[in-house]
């Protein structure tokens, strides 16, 4: 049983790890916060919904949802972000005009879905369950645990490996430096943003699979899990969101199999708000970043 | 008149509350803390309220003063952990306290009825109540602005490290600015409590949070008007805006995207501001009439 | 008034020993040079006399009390007060406001004062008001009071920048370059307010690039080169020493 609970955990985890991987690229190289992300996520499900109804291949609208995500991703970089960045300190503002779309994007929800409650056809992924060692698991939990798998082994590849990668990490490090050294710094959020867009939605997509169910809030619980994450795992660290997504979905799910119900939400804010306190850059993150030693 | 008055007595009414809300996220945004716990503190005021006045018959003064207590004293509990976070780290601390605020009204069921909140609420509060503690919150904030706490504030938020080389200690302002946060928050999440006759938590959840910080945006940060201002075209464009009525969230977004890049100080704000440079400008016109005037007398 | 004290200070940012083991003195009603080429460790000093880093090594006494692990309000309110190299001002503030911050540390009046707009704060803000056009006066700034600080030039920036922080007569005032980029005629007026300052009673420590300016103000003068004094003594002598003439030589680009 409580071998079975930890599964669906890392399960649920490995999607939250794909959602706050977007959330926490950004803030490394923007330094800011993009509450339009759980909207995005959003929007990767309804898109593959719509398009999965009006008889695309499953896996084509997948991808087109991706894409699409993806998409916006980048408008939300050129309409909320981009023009505040010029203005110097934008981190308050682009909290604010990120607020903006993702209200844009929730309300389009809204009038397309007409507030209902949507479900993929039957049969779109198949229902298929094995069992293995006294545990039950799905085709589509093993499908789900293999595709985020190998995405952040590619996106950790993307970033150690690539010529971007190092632009991105450049750019996090320091923006100016690497402005100076020829970086072009617009394309490098471009790029993030695309990417961060497109994990979104494809999160959403699996999520929408798993519990089957989508409506147009339902990112809005992700994104303040995404807040827990990449505070626990250190803002802006992608090793540090994958292994605090894991560990916010196995805690979530023991906490719901063991605790008296509605408490989840309450002992993992509490969490996040212990890090915050204890070490403001994450458990994995450095606890001294603050150089040269302020006198508090 | 009269009738005017009804037909519109909800729309100002809502506009008043939003004005107190209003008030309670602009303290904490002009002295520079990045708070989103208006709506946790409204949430504490409201259900103190609610609880006090259904379950154990406790005066209702009485219980409004000591739902603004217990909100004034959660600013302060909450200011004290978040002395040494900054930016998007305040932001996401004040969020998860308002998440934990609603996660634990969920689950003390017993005490707050869970999902389903508190019902029968007496319905005491009405557009004449409101206007007057409006009224008072605004005089305690104009003397804000005109004592040196309001000037500590405006240092803190725009460059704290020349608050501290003049002695103003930090943290501590930063807990003047929660407490004052959390009482107005609380004080008016229990005058809701009392106009609205049922709560639940879900009324001060994302939606609640964003409202308020629309408010500010729309109005502006540093002055007395920006409230006024935000909470008014937040209640007259629904008015306005008919068509739109269904897209009314998008609406809003587009409008928080539109002020934040092209009018970044508010509505409220810049008109304040524009009044004030006119006025210095015909104060340094009229000091140079003045010097050539001195200087026409002292030449001939 | 106190006197200011270094002993054997030193601060590391990791392997950089940005100031090495300096002892120095700050004296009350007395102009104190501090001068060096690029990156010296300068503005290192006076971040770590105002709190705002901490020291690696060594202590800091203002009148035999130590203040070195104080944090920068309480040094402030201690009564040492300091300009910044690149100025910072409260640039949405108005010139006026920007100097009646400055009398923070003299500020009498209860939150509750300031909360109700009671008539004790309201007396106390008129007399800061008062002595803040004083101040501006003094400065040659009284027709820019209603000036947003950030749109001022930037002389009369730097200018705002003094006010404030003499504005609560501190003990001890840390001017780390404050004519950078003044004509002569500006700088000679800001050397007559120094003068009457450490007349009064103040211990000024004037950090400057330009050592003709510092031999005029100072009674003694101090030497920093990569962290290490290397030379203190009466401004004249100091300035001949070959040890300062090579540090300046050695790292001039002219
Ligand atoms: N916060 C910091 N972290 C790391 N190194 C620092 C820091 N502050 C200063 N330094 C380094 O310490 C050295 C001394 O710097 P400082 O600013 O004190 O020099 P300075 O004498 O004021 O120079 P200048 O005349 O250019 O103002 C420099 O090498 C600088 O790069
Ligand atoms: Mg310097």
């Amino acid at each position: 049983m409580l071998s079975q609970q930890i599964l669906n955990g890392l399960v649920t985890g490995s999607v939250y790890a794909l959602f706050s991987l977007g959330f926490t690229l950004i803030f490394g190289v923007q330094k800011l916060l993009n509450f339009a992300h759980g909207a995005t996520f959003m929007a990767g499900a309804f898109i593959a919904y719509y398009c999965t109804i009006s008889g695309m291949p499953f896996l084509l609208a997948i991808g087109l949802s991706m894409v699409a995500t993806g998409v916006i991703g980048i408008v939300v970089d050129l309409v909320a972000f981009r023009p505040l960045r010029k203005r110097g300190n934008a981190e308050f503002p682009a909290l604010v005009s990120s607020i903006g779309v993702d209200l844009v994007l929730i309300s389009i929800a809204q009038q397309v879905s007409k507030t209902q409650v949507l479900n993929f056809p039957f049969g779109t992924f198949p229902v298929k369950f094995f069992n293995f060692l006294g545990l039950r698991i799905s085709l589509l939990q093993i499908v789900i645990l293999a595709t985020v798998a190998v995405l952040v082994v590619l996106l950790i590849f993307y970033l150690k490996k690539t010529s971007f990668g190092r632009q991105v990490r450049a750019v996090a490090t320091n923006e100016r430096a690497a402005a100076l050294l020829g970086v072009n710094v617009q394309s490098v959020f471009l790029q993030t943003f695309f990417i961060a867009g497109a994990l979104a939605g494809l999160a959403g997509v699996l999520i929408g699979l798993l519990f089957n169910s989508m409506q147009f809030l339902m990112g809005e619980p992700y994104m303040l899990r995404a807040f827990v994450v990449v505070v626990i795992g250190g803002l802006g660290s992608v090793p540090g969101a994958i292994v605090a997504s894991l560990m916010l979905g196995v805690m979530q799910s023991l906490t719901v199999a063991y605790l008296p119900s509605g408490l989840t939400d309450a002992i993992i804010f509490t969490l996040l708000f212990i890090v915050l306190l204890i070490r403001p850059n994450g458990l994995f993150g450095d606890a001294n970043a603050v150089a040269g030693g302020t006198r508090q | 008149m009269i009738n005017l008055y009804y037909a519109y007595q909800p729309i100002i009414d809502f506009f008043l509350l939003s004005v107190g809300f209003g008030y309670s996220q602009q303290i904490a945004l002009r002295a520079g803390v990045f708070s989103i716990a208006t709506a946790g503190f409204a949430a504490i005021g409201a259900y103190a309220v609610a609880i006090l006045v259904t379950k154990t018959g406790f005066p209702i003064v009485g219980a409004v003063v000591l739902g603004m207590v217990i909100a004034g004293g959660a600013g302060l509990v909450l200011s004290l952990p978040l002395a040494r976070l900054r930016g998007a780290f305040q932001a996401i601390a004040t969020l998860a306290f308002v998440q934990i605020v609603i996660s634990l009204l969920l689950f003390a069921e017993d005490f707050t009825g869970g999902a389903l909140g508190i019902t029968g609420i007496p319905r005491v509060v009405n557009t004449g109540v409101l206007i007057f503690i409006v009224a008072f919150v605004m005089y305690v904030m104009w003397s804000i602005g005109r004592t040196g706490l309001g000037r500590i504030f405006d240092a803190l938020r725009q460059e704290e490290s020349v608050a501290a080389s003049l002695g103003v200690n930090i943290g501590r302002y930063h807990a003047f600015a929660f407490i004052l946060s959390g009482a107005i928050g609380g004080l008016f999440g229990g005058l809701q409590s009392l106009y609205v006759f049922q709560i639940e938590p879900h009324n001060f959840g994302f939606a609640f949070m964003v409202n308020v910080l629309t408010v500010v945006i729309l109005g502006g940060r540093t002055t007395l008007l920006g409230p006024i201002m935000g909470a008014a075209i937040m209640a007259i464009l629904p008015e306005l805006a008919r068509p739109l009525a269904e897209y009314r969230p998008a609406v809003n977004g587009v409008i928080l995207i539109l002020v934040i890049t092209f009018l970044p100080n508010g509505v409220g704000d810049e008109i304040v501001f524009w009044f004030r440079r006119r006025r210095h400008a015909a104060a340094a016109a009229n000091r140079v009439k003045v010097k050539e005037a001195k200087n026409a007398v002292t030449s001939s | 008034m106190p006197s200011l004290h270094l002993e054997g200070v030193s601060k590391h940012f990791g392997g950089l020993k940005a100031v090495d083991g300096i002892t120095m003195a700050v004296p009350p009603g007395e102009i104190t040079g501090l001068i060096g080429p690029n990156g010296a460790g300068k503005s290192t000093v006076v971040n770590l006399i105002s709190g705002v880093l901490s020291l690696t090594h060594g202590d800091i006494r203002l009148g035999g009390a130590s203040i070195s692990t104080d944090r920068a309000d309480i040094v402030a309110r201690q009564g040492v007060s300091r300009t910044f190299q690149n100025i910072r001002l409260l640039p949405e503030a108005t010139v006026l406001e920007n100097v009646m911050i400055g009398f923070h540390r003299r500020e009498q009046s209860g939150l509750m004062a300031n909360l109700f707009g009671l008539r004790a704060a309201l007396r106390e803000q008129r007399e800061f008001r008062d002595r803040a056009h004083a101040l501006l006066e003094r400065f040659g700034l009284d027709e820019y009071a209603e000036f947003e600080a950030g749109n001022l030039a930037y002389g009369h920036q730097r200018r705002v920048e003094m006010a404030r922080a003499i504005a609560s007569e501190p003990a001890i005032v840390l001017l780390d370059e404050p004519v950078a980029g003044m004509n002569d005629v500006e700088s000679d007026e800001l050397a007559t307010i120094f003068r009457e300052l450490a007349n009064s009673g103040m211990g000024l420590l004037l950090i400057e690039h330009n050592v003709g300016f510092v031999t005029r103000l100072c009674k003694q003068v101090y030497v920093l080169d990569s962290g290490r004094m290397i030379a203190a003594g009466d401004p004249h002598e100091v300035t001949r020493d070959p040890k300062v003439v090579a540090a300046y030589i050695g790292t001039s680009k002219h």
